[in-house]
Order: structure tokens, then sequence, then C-alpha cells
């Protein structure tokens, strides 16, 4: 990761701007959505490897800046939500997609389908992500 | 099974925030399939999107937009060999990439 930083750096005009934009591990919301309401079934369980990759991505950056390539200039959170159909399609994506990085408990899985349900026949399942969006400037 | 991610758009309006695309040189690490990349493309001068994923460049290339022919360069590369001249770039993104 510092290589690329290093390298993004050479690639970059004197004064040019990298943005990081990035979801960060940690026990994002599952949710429950029609027109009408918003539930909340539980969070999601962060697993080993997803807290490590964000561990290096924080390190890497935090290197850049106090090597002198990079200058943090601002940064902010926003949510980004994966939403699907039905908890089916969301349990095959998870499966498929997620199952490195992060779990989703039984007794949460009961909630969402519960939840679903009873809802509206608009409603969705969704999972709330933690994004981290960060704008550096190349300082030298 | 389908998925939508960031149905709000909340990724490029704060993309959007955070840089003025008008007028730049744009380097895209991680591309992928060029879901961020088309919504953005159509405001910057020129965009280089690098993925080491050849069938996501593909996926991007096929889902290009119109009129976006000459000003974005789909590329394979690493992002630790950048394949560029020193100065290419106005503004990098790491998008989804550590």
């Amino acid at each position: 990761m510092v290589h690329a930083l290093e390298e993004i750096w050479r690639v970059l005009v004197a004064g040019g701007a990298l943005i990081d934009l990035r979801p960060l591990t940690d026990r994002w919301p599952v949710e429950v959505v029609a027109v009408r309401r918003t539930e909340e079934a539980g969070r999601v369980t962060a697993l080993p490897q997803g807290l490590a990759d964000d561990a290096a991505a924080n390190g890497a950056m935090s290197g850049g800046e106090r090597s002198g390539l990079f200058k943090r200039e601002r940064e902010e959170f926003f949510p980004f939500h994966y939403s699907w159909d039905s908890p089916n399609d969301m349990h095959e994506y998870v499966e498929q997609e997620w199952a490195d990085f992060l779990g989703i408990e039984d007794a949460v899985w009961r909630r969402i389908r519960s939840l679903w349900a009873l809802a509206d026949a608009d409603a969705r399942v969704r999972v709330r992500l933690k994004m981290l969006i960060t704008r550096w400037v190349k300082v030298k | 099974m389908t998925v939508q991610k960031d149905p709000e758009r909340n990724e490029v309006r704060f993309l959007r925030k955070y840089a003025d695309f008008a007028g730049l040189r744009v380097l895209e690490v991680g591309c992928g399939d060029g879901r961020l990349t088309w919504r953005y493309a159509d405001t910057a001068r020129q965009v280089t999107g690098i993925d080491l994923e050849r069938d996501d460049l593909r996926i991007a290339s096929i889902e290009r937009g119109s009129g976006l022919e000459n000003t974005v360069a789909l590329t394979q590369a690493d992002s630790i060999h950048l394949p560029f001249r020193a100065n290419a770039f106005d503004l990098a993104i790491l998008a989804w990439s550590f």
C-alpha cells in the first residue's frame, strides 16, 4: 500500500489531490425498509479480516502523511446502502461476496425475515455501510 | 439475486463535494466495473481507470456511455507499478482500493 501511495504521488502534479474513498468495517445496521417505515433488524458482525484491512489502509495513509507525501485536507463519513428485494437475495449475496469480512448471526437473520414478512409489499432489505472520504493533497 | 448499490447516489454526491472534476485529468485506482467512473466521467477532461481484474474492466467498457470513448481509458494495471509518466494527473481516486 505504501508503494501504491508513492506511485500515486509520482504521477500527480504538484498540488494534485488524492481522494481516498472506502467503507470502514463496523457493526453496520441491517434494515427492512418500506415507504412508510424503516426498522433495524440488527447489526452485522465484523470479522478479523475486515478489521485488519481497515487497519492496514489507515496505517498506509498515515504513513504517507508522516513521510511528507500527502497532507490530509478534509474528511467525513457518509452512508452507503446495499439493498435487496428480499432476505433470500441478501443472504445469497452475503454468502458469495462478504463471507470473508463480515458475518450475520442467526438471530439477526430471523429478525430480518420476520420484519420483512410483516412489512408492506414494497419492503426491501438493506445494509448501511459507513463510508469514509478523505481529500489529501500532494505536498512536495 | 439483484443488489442495488447506493441507490441514493451518496457516493458520487460526496465525491463531487470533494473534487471539482471540470478540466481535470483523473486517475481512478481500482475502477472495477466502472460503477463510480461513469457517474463523474462526463465532467472531467480525461479519466484513466485502472484495475487488476480484466473481467471487471470488460464490464466497465461495455457500460461506457456514449460520448466518453475519447475521454475515458481503461487499463489493466497494478497500483504499485503505474504505467504513467510523472505529473500526468491532477487528481487520483482510490475507490474501495485498500
